[in-house]
């Protein structure tokens, strides 16, 4: 039996309730024994620009996504438009039977770029300008149209407030009846996505039956899905996910100011002010809080964080590329006074405002770069859910060993995709603390007393001492003397040496798959788990890949990076960007140069399909850059 | 530095370090101001901090034997409420000068009003970019021309007093530097002021400011406490709206007579520290600076699960 493997895309309004439809679907297949992967695509809009969010089910855990999707549900007209070829022969287009007669021209909702587009598509293939264009060619690829009449199913069976509350239910509903998954776990999704608003279930299992009802009576075929046992596990985002790991890493003190896409990670910390604690902490160490400020800008935030690990407190923030803009000073100050602060910084696309809700990684460089002059600082990346909390937890606890800020990138597709974490490990982490200073008479906080760079950290409340952005003596007093000068830069910039000293390689770089391999890809970030599906679908198809997947970039792991780049054949570079930036931190560090390059940087995440593509035709030397075009 | 010094009284809140302000300096009469203050308050030295921007008034903290940041030009205030916040049983000082805390740094002012965590900003006023050699500073009054300017002054005035008025700092001040016990006792009552306070303290800068010299101020100051009926405090609600109005208005008087002394003070407006307080348990008596992250064998006490119980699947 072949392995169920479903990719499904839900498409519909922003505000139109495509986060309770996508929690449902999540919901009822993973108590179904499934495991689901899905990202988020929205406009910078609060209601009514087309978003859709795209999963993939299976079995055992799936790392990226696929297209043509198997099933498609179309909760607006719009979804038909700009999915047009996002299905292809053997799909099925789930839509709302009253889209029938809808004409494009009333779809003030997509941009006139795209709606050129769109046209440019239908007229190419001499459709009409409306729904029943695009119904047309679907017929014709050979593309499964089932219609559904939404407001009569809806109005039929409940009779509580408007029909087109329900669209998302019963979308979802009718995609899980298709799909064959039976109706009990359809109604245990509902019971989960609807947990906070318990008033809303019982109408809502109404229109689950519905949809199950209509899809029983009607002439479709529908196989039945196996269901397994399921495992715990808890269903996070990568905002959701870096929160924890910096709640387990002894975060106290949170700041931020609004951004897209930050902001989630800061506002679920918010709701959690008041901690869970494990059964075996002590009684006087469970009686703690976490502190968030939303501040008044970025310049604050970063500040603010800055002040508050004045007072031993583990402190962080988290923006976006606008807002780590403002906060480069900042974050030159934490360098120069040896602040320990963490800045999680999620990267859009931009520059400038950009893409606001969509993909990027173009600011690897300027992390690296961020902040005049020279100063020690760390830079390190998450590429899924598990390295999201452990890196959150580790991102402090560098903070604190090194005295320095720590930059933590995750990109966008990871901030909004959502996964089945099966376990995590309360003990994967030790938390590490600053080294504390024990002489509080006459405490030199930047003592040149030291060969690892690392001097006694002072706390505000126990020590008495001074900090500047100035060069400084070992007090912290303002200096502008040659010879203390060079002796303070050569101690700030030897903890960097420090730090690669003590940091193990499988948390710089880690080279996945067969070390001889014909293809070595090079990525960071979301591609992680996405070319770790390709490799294993390459070897199916008996070509040998491997993968070096950077994690650290400050301090670099030069000699190792060098090392397997040195032995590997076709080297591939694959990343979110215009540019090729890791590429070319590679070629600083090592001075080798990769000449392959997929990249992409229209603001959606990278497909299976498009990486197994590009790397033909660079196999085949048609190309050695291939720019990815997938994503509506 | 005199930290083993038993009797308290006695601690010296001056250290040794050389003083490199121009002889004449109105920011001479601050640290006199400080030191006084936090000395007549017998202050344990470990519970106060001073925070700072960039110019001659970042200098203070060094000069200071309390801890002291000396930080970014602009943002003395988000450091001083990131230490407050963290511990909110210390005493923080921001020491800033009007270009720095009103230009540079005029978001974080006003925004912290709005939170009133608990500062006590000390906004040095000398109308003057003295550091970077007399430029006009936001305070320096439209078309008025001292002497390092090319031309008069092409913009208008901010008025600190309003500002902080405005901005919402249930503590609001004025001073002058040669009224050095005045300044002193400002400087003790808003420490004592649970919310935050602004103090903004008039003074010469000998070398770029002509204008405004100590001579200009001297002929024209006046305490509004000599006034036996002036009495700005705010101790209940109903109170306010009458004696917002009058610190308001008063606080529009400029030119030939300019009072000093206290505008505004009311104490029926909860600190960020107490309001934090009704959501965060335990939050003044474990702040964040004084709690544990770990347990006795360096893990974590978080548990991931009840935590975001919401997101768990069983």
């Amino acid at each position: 039996m072949q392995e169920t493997d479903i990719n499904l895309l839900v498409g519909g309004p922003q505000g139109g309730g495509i986060d309770s439809a996508a929690n449902m679907i999540s919901m009822a297949f993973s108590l179904a024994g499934y495991n689901i992967y899905g990202i988020r695509e929205f406009h910078s809009n609060i209601k009514g620009r087309h978003s859709y969010i795209h999963f993939r089910i299976m079995h055992e855990r799936p790392k990226s996504l696929k297209y043509p999707v198997d099933i498609m549900v179309a909760l607006d007209p719009d979804t038909l438009f700009e999915h047009m070829f996002d299905v292809a022969k053997g799909s099925k287009v789930v839509y709302d039977s009253a889209f029938n007669t809808f004409n494009l021209k009333n779809a003030r909702m997509i941009t006139s770029d795209t709606m050129t587009r769109i046209q440019d598509e239908l007229a190419e293939r001499n459709l009409t300008f409306d729904v029943k264009g695009v119904l047309d060619y679907f017929k014709s690829a050979g593309i499964d149209v089932i219609a559904i009449p939404f407001d009569k199913l809806i109005n039929e069976n409940v009779h509580d407030g408007p029909a087109n509350r329900y669209y998302n239910t019963l979308g979802a509903g009718t995609t899980l009846a298709l799909l064959g998954l039976d109706e009990d776990h359809a109604d245990d999704g509902i019971k989960f996505a609807f947990k906070k608003k318990p008033k809303v279930i019982e109408s809502n299992i109404k229109v689950i039956k519905a949809a199950y009802d209509y899809v029983k009576t009607s002439p479709i075929k529908v196989a039945t899905l196996p269901t397994y046992p399921a495992t715990p596990r808890m269903l996070l985002t990568g905002n959701d996910a870096t929160a924890l790991g910096k709640l387990m890493g002894g975060l106290r003190f949170q700041t931020y100011y609004p951004i897209t896409p930050a902001s989630d990670e800061s506002t679920l910390l918010e709701s959690h002010e008041e901690m869970k604690f494990l059964k075996n902490a002590d009684e006087v160490v469970k009686k703690a809080g976490l502190v968030v400020v939303q501040c008044e800008d970025e310049l604050s935030a970063i500040n603010m964080a800055n002040g508050a690990a004045l007072t031993g407190t583990r402190s962080a923030t988290a923006t976006s590329g606008p807002g780590f803009s403002l906060m480069a000073e900042g974050i030159g100050y934490a360098g120069m006074t040896e602040i320990p602060v963490v800045i999680t910084f999620y990267q859009r696309g931009g520059p400038s405002t950009g893409l606001p809700t969509r993909n990027g990684q173009a600011d690897l460089l300027f992390a690296l770069n961020t902040g005049h002059g020279e100063f020690p600082k760390m830079v390190i990346s998450s590429g899924d859910m598990e390295e999201c909390i452990y890196d959150g937890m580790k991102s402090l606890n560098y903070a604190q060993r090194y005295q320095m800020p720590v930059i933590h990138l995750i990109d966008k597709t990871l901030a909004n995709t959502m996964d089945l974490v099966p376990e995590i490990d309360v003990k994967k982490v030790k938390i590490v603390k600053y080294n504390e200073n024990t002489n509080h008479e006459n405490f030199k906080r930047y003592s040149l007393d030291t060969e690892n760079g690392i001097s006694p950290y002072g706390v505000f409340g126990k020590d008495i001492f001074w900090m500047t952005g100035d060069e400084h003596d070992e007090l912290g007093h303002v200096t502008e003397d040659s010879a203390m000068r060079d002796k303070m830069m050569e101690k700030r910039m030897q903890k960097l040496i420090t730090a690669d000293k003590e940091i193990p390689l499988e948390d710089k770089a880690v080279l996945y798959g067969d070390e001889n391999a014909d293809i070595t890809y090079v990525t960071w970030g979301s591609q992680k788990s996405l070319l770790l599906d390709t490799i294993s679908e390459l070897k199916k198809q008996g070509i040998s890949a491997n993968l070096l997947y950077l994690r650290m970039f400050e301090p670099f792991p030069s000699e190792y990076v060098e090392k397997v780049l040195r032995k590997s054949h076709l080297i591939i570079d694959v990343e979110s960007n215009m540019t090729g930036q890791a590429a070319k931190v590679i070629r600083m560090n090592t001075g080798v140069n990769i000449e392959n390059f997929i990249l992409k940087y229209n603001g959606r995440h990278i497909t299976l399909d498009e990486v197994l593509r590009s790397t033909k035709n660079i196999m085949e030397k048609k190309t050695a850059l291939e720019v990815l075009q997938e994503g509506s | 530095m005199q930290k083993g010094v038993e009797d308290k009284g006695k601690y010296n809140f001056r250290n040794n370090i050389t003083i490199d302000w121009c002889p004449g300096c109105g920011d001479f009469g601050i640290v006199s101001a400080v030191t006084q203050a936090l000395s007549n308050m017998n202050m344990d030295p470990d519970d106060v901090v001073a925070v700072s921007g960039i110019g001659c008034s970042g200098k203070t903290p060094h000069y200071l034997n309390i801890a002291g940041v000396h930080t970014l030009h602009g943002r003395a205030i988000p450091y001083a409420v990131g230490v407050k916040l963290s511990n909110p049983n210390l005493n923080v000082l921001v020491m800033g000068g009007d270009g720095d805390l009103l230009s540079i740094g005029a978001g974080h002012f006003v925004g912290e009003g709005r939170r009133n965590s608990g500062v006590k900003v000390i906004l040095y006023n000398n109308s003057v970019y003295g550091l970077t050699k007399g430029q006009a500073a936001p305070t320096l009054p439209l078309g008025e021309k001292v002497k390092s300017l090319a031309r008069p002054n092409i913009m208008g005035k901010i008025n600190p007093i309003t500002l902080a008025m405005a901005s919402g700092y249930s503590f609001v001040a004025r001073a002058f530097s040669s009224e050095i016990k005045q300044l002193s006792a400002i400087i003790e009552r808003a420490i004592k002021h649970e919310g935050s306070a602004v103090i903004e303290v008039l003074q010469p800068c000998p070398t770029y400011n002509d204008v405004n010299t100590l001579d200009w101020y001297r002929q024209r100051v006046y305490k509004l406490e000599d006034d036996k009926s002036w009495n700005p405090v705010v101790n209940k609600k109903e109170e306010d709206e009458e004696k917002f109005d009058t610190g308001y208005r008063k606080s529009l008087e400029w030119g030939d007579h300019i009072p000093i002394g206290i505008f505004y003070e009311n104490n029926t407006i909860p600190s960020y520290t107490n309001r934090l307080a009704g959501i965060v348990p335990d939050y003044l008596k474990y702040p964040p600076a004084l709690q544990d992250v770990s347990d006795k064998d360096g893990y974590t006490i978080v548990d991931p699960i009840k935590t975001f119980e919401e997101k768990d699947i069983e």
